[in-house]
């Protein structure tokens, strides 16, 4: 409407199944009830205004307020968040939560101010699980497959700590590349797994809960002091009050998206304490590469939480 | 209301001569700066993303460039040589192997006008001194030529994918059965005109001439199958080895090596009219790559890459400014409150696409109407892979209808006509192009059997 | 410094046309080697080169950025010449003039956006103004920080660091280097544009463009044609 402040939250997922989609057309249904007249928020889905790439870009420029870019995508802007990248960091996703609400975990959400940016909340995804066009029990069973992974260092080397071979791939290409076998497995959250359809492609998704996906709502610094300061605390209260729900509700959201496949006719391969343990022994070696990145303290703080879960 | 302004000025601009590309690309401009808060920077953004940021687009260069080794390399000629031994002795017989010819190399080619080029150069000729008329010769390969864009590879299809998200191996696929169907459409078509008219049928040149010219044309057949294969694999033997855009890449590998070391029609080892042995001359190895051939095969195919992608680059600064202004969305919804049903909306994107396929260029009309029709063709149930060969088959149309019909102008330089006799020469197949967009419009299942017996059902995640 | 336009013939306009031609074939040919590479890498060895598919990405977006320009230089842009053509001559030679306009109005336009967008990256400022620069800005944050996201650094690049980074080094190539090409290939296509219209006013060129995308070969067709009749 007129005299409203448009706030344009450009994200690439759907409005109404993906979790994110989820919180950015809660968080616009709240904004434009309550704070109606002042600020008016406008959702750009499916990657239809920008993809992940260009819309920190875009931000920074000036011509979109937020987004919720994967927690990967910040690298070049600060490397302490590859801590949510790194295999086997966390036990659960209440361990995550609790890392991320702890001062450690807020203080993060300031580490880009300097370079533009200001993180508003993490909006969790989920747990990751390999799936292949084989079976993966042992972490063995993954050597000299194909397996396409997000542009990370992190990820990166989290498969060549298994042997495997990472290939780039845009998003979009993964479900026809797996079907036809152009590579055999990916890394991704029950969400992600069950809204691509990936399992249809695989032989069977194996449960190892290796790693994060989680989001990170960010908005231009500059902008965001530029607002009037009853207009920044009531946006505030809202992406909390919203983050809060949906950080909630992501367990329960998981487990539909993991009976949904199981529904489907898709393939889950549990596994149990040694079997798991024989993955982590693998993989964990990688957080020696990426300590100095993350910070050993940051580390020992999220261990001490997991301790706890 | 402004919307409606913004589409008369990139009309004005184009009818006055300005390039396609800046038309889009002005008219976006003026209207963002003047509507939105969104700064030119995001223009620039769009410009330099366009090709940065669509991996699916990245196969319009390969596919140009594989299509540009196999016309410069000699493979056309051989591929008419096979179809005139297959088809040239029945009624009609050079007007059929023209047509037959268009869809073998429409099976290496990504494009119609290149298929023109390269068929209709050999054919058109040969068919005026064997006593067709011109204007039946032309008619044919005009027809037939936009069949390069139906039959996979086509960087139509690829367009469309990219604009919606598609997979590009499923529109490959989809567009098989079609492409077949065309081709048999008009070859039939040709052989009861031919009965009728009494056209010349030529000698049986035996079955030692089929597999000979088999025998030579086998190294250009077989990119067929290497893409094909290639993209989705032999059950049970080999699982798919490249994605589409890669395919691609290995396609142009491939052309050029099978022009410059095989056929010898390019390169080093080509010697006026003789065959140089690639024993006698081992450095070709290497110097083909330098080659000046080489050198001149890469640089044309760059130069209709550029063509093509500063029109489809402008077309996504458009659509851009469009979704900018939410435009989508507003349209998706004043029809679905119209309350179209799915038969009445798909003859609005056939009129649609028939109106704008005479002004524009196919793959921009394509990146800037597909994004408005495809959300509510969801919304409505119709299969996006059906919606997307309804856009080629519509554009096929729009290459051979003036004002803008890309395929007339090659048509009318190849021939040496003027247009308006290709004009009139290409309306009996036209005809015939249209009842063929109603069957394709009212029977989905052409399209869609092929890629969902293979791959399955299209999934929609967003 | 002045570059020269094209008027045939010129030793300098001829090595101009070399330089961008072998350029745009180069181009191409490198984008296809590595795709191809990685290919081969994938499914004979396994393997794959991390930055394959992001240098390609980057160099299809050189191709076609570097080679816009030149099609302005040589006329081979597509558009629509049925109505101009209905027109008398003098009707042509104002939709020419007018055309002209567009265009430098597009390239101007473009040039400012390309600036504003590149600058933050190489530690520069953008210019004010919406429509037209209205001198620096000052203060925009800088984005020289920002990095591609696998491509290598490039050893003789390490300069960039002291330069535009306050010293902190690059783990990947940064952003100013592929996104330089948005600045320069502006710039050319608003020098073409410019000696285009020139040329349009003096009379030497009908138009901006030309009306189908095989012309070329169409003309090479139709000149065979003739002599074989
Ligand atoms: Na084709
Ligand atoms: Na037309």
């Amino acid at each position: 409407d007129d005299g409203e402040m448009v706030i344009k939250f450009s994200h690439v997922t759907n409005t109404d199944k993906h979790p994110k989609g989820i919180a950015a057309s809660l968080f616009m249904e709240r904004v434009n009830a309550e704070m109606d007249g002042k600020v008016c928020v406008e959702v750009y889905p499916n990657s239809t205004l920008y993809n992940d790439d260009q819309v920190l870009e875009a931000m920074l420029q000036g011509d979109v307020q937020m987004a919720a870019p994967s927690l990967s995508k910040f690298e070049t802007f600060t490397k302490i968040y590859r801590i949510f990248d790194l295999p086997f960091m966390f036990k659960n996703m209440d361990a995550v939560e609790e890392f991320q609400q702890s001062e450690v975990g807020q203080d993060m959400k300031e580490a880009m101010v300097r370079r533009g940016l200001l993180g508003l909340g993490f909006w969790h995804n989920g747990l990751k699980q390999f799936s292949a066009n084989k079976p993966l029990v042992a972490p063995t069973d993954a050597a000299g497959l194909k397996f396409r992974v997000q542009p990370s260092d992190v990820l990166v080397a989290q498969m060549e700590a298994l042997d495997a071979s990472p290939q780039p791939m845009s998003f979009s290409e993964v479900y026809g590349a797996l079907q036809t076998g152009v590579v055999d497995g990916q890394e991704n959250t029950w969400s992600n797994i069950y809204g691509q359809k990936f399992f249809e492609v695989q032989d069977g998704i194996t449960e190892t809960n290796h790693g994060l996906l989680d989001y990170m709502v960010v908005t231009s610094v500059d902008w965001w002091e530029g607002l009037d300061a009853d207009i920044r605390e009531q946006l505030s209260t809202i992406m909390s009050e919203v983050t809060t729900e949906r950080n909630a509700a992501i367990a329960e959201v998981d487990m539909e998206n993991r009976q949904a496949v199981l529904d489907a006719g898709g393939v889950i391969r549990e596994l149990d304490a040694e079997q798991r343990q024989a993955w982590v022994d693998v993989m964990k070696p990688v957080w020696a590469q990426f300590e100095g990145d993350v910070g050993a303290d940051n580390i020992a703080a999220a261990q001490e939480i997991n301790a706890k879960h | 209301m402004e919307v409606i302004l913004l589409f008369v000025m990139v009309l004005g601009l184009l009818l006055i001569g300005v390039p396609i590309a800046v038309s889009l690309g002005l008219s976006s401009m003026i209207f963002l700066l003047a509507f939105s808060d969104t700064s030119l920077a995001s223009v620039a953004q769009s410009l330099y993303q366009a090709m940065a940021g669509h991996y699916t687009l990245l196969a319009i260069p390969f596919f140009i460039l594989a299509s540009s080794f196999m016309s410069t390399g000699g493979v056309a000629t051989r591929i008419v040589r096979f179809s005139i031994a297959c088809v040239g002795h029945m009624h009609g017989g050079l007007a059929i192997a023209g047509v037959f010819a268009c869809m073998i190399f429409a099976a290496l080619s990504g494009s119609s006008p290149a298929t023109v080029v390269a068929i209709g150069t050999i054919v058109i000729a040969a068919m005026k001194k064997v006593g067709y008329s011109k204007d039946f010769a032309a008619g044919v390969i005009c027809n037939a030529g936009t069949l390069g864009i139906l039959i996979p590879p086509s960087i139509v299809m690829v367009v469309y994918a990219s604009a919606t998200d598609v997979s590009v191996g499923r529109m490959f696929l989809a567009g098989v059965i079609p492409g077949l169907l065309a081709g048999t459409m008009l070859m039939l078509a040709i052989y009861i005109i031919a009965r009728i008219k009494k056209l010349p049928k030529g000698e049986w040149a035996g079955w030692g001439e089929i597999w000979n010219s088999f025998k030579d044309a086998f190294w250009g057949l077989m990119l067929i199958v290497i893409i094909m294969v290639g993209i989705y694999g032999i059950p049970g033997i080999t699982g798919a080895i490249f994605t589409p855009t890669e395919a691609a890449a290995v396609a142009s590998v491939y052309a050029f090596f099978v022009a410059s070391f095989i056929y010898r029609d390019m390169g080093p080892l080509r010697n006026s009219d003789e065959r140089i042995s690639l024993l006698r001359k081992p450095q070709a190895v290497v110097t083909a790559f330098f080659h000046k051939d080489t050198r001149a095969t890469l640089f044309d195919a760059g130069k209709l890459t550029i063509m093509l992608m500063f029109i489809i680059a402008n077309a996504l600064i458009l659509k851009h400014v469009l979704t900018d202004e939410q435009i989508p969305q507003q349209i998706a919804n004043a029809m679905l409150s119209a309350g179209f049903g799915k038969i009445m909306f798909l003859v609005m994107v056939n009129v649609i696409l028939l109106i704008g396929g005479q002004f524009m260029e196919p793959s921009g009309l394509i990146v800037i109407v597909a994004p408005l029709v495809f959300p509510i063709a969801i919304e409505l149930g119709v299969d996006p892979i059906h919606l997307g060969i309804i856009m080629v088959v519509n554009m096929e149309i729009g290459m051979i209808t003036p004002p803008v019909g890309l395929n007339l102008f090659v048509t009318s330089g190849v021939a040496g006509m003027p247009m308006m006799a290709v004009v009139r020469a290409a309306a009996p197949f036209l005809a015939i192009l249209f009842v063929f967009l109603i069957l394709i419009t009212y029977v989905p299942i052409i399209s869609t059997y092929l890629p969902t017996s293979l791959m399955g059902p299209e999934i929609i995640t967003n | 410094m002045s570059l020269p336009d094209d008027s045939q013939g010129t030793a300098l306009g001829r090595f101009f046309d070399s330089v961008e031609e072998n350029l745009i074939a180069a181009i191409l040919g490198v984008m296809t080697l590595i795709t191809f590479a990685n290919v081969v890498l994938r499914y004979v060895f396994n393997e794959s080169l991390i930055w394959g598919l992001e240098v390609v990405l980057i160099l299809f977006a050189w191709l076609v950025m570097l080679g816009i320009s030149y099609g302005f230089k040589k006329t081979t842009h597509l558009g629509v010449d049925a109505v101009t053509n209905l027109l008398p001559s003098r009707g042509q030679r104002v939709a020419a003039l007018l055309s002209a306009a567009a265009c430098f109005a597009y390239a101007a336009l473009l040039m400012k956006g390309a600036w504003d967008y590149w600058a933050p990256f190489a530690a520069l400022q953008p210019t004010e103004g919406r429509w037209f620069p209205l001198g620096f800005t000052e203060n925009t944050r800088d984005r020289a920080f920002y990095m591609t996201d696998q491509v290598p650094m490039l050893g003789i690049l390490r300069w960039l660091e002291d330069a535009i980074n306050y010293g902190d080094s690059y783990d990947k190539l940064p952003r100013v280097v592929p996104y330089f090409i948005i600045p320069f290939g502006s710039a050319l296509i608003l020098l073409r544009v410019v000696q285009a219209s020139i040329r349009i006013i003096k009379g030497e060129q009908a138009s901006l463009i030309v009306s189908h995308e095989a012309e070329e070969d169409v003309e090479r067709v139709a000149a065979q044609n003739a002599q074989e009749e």
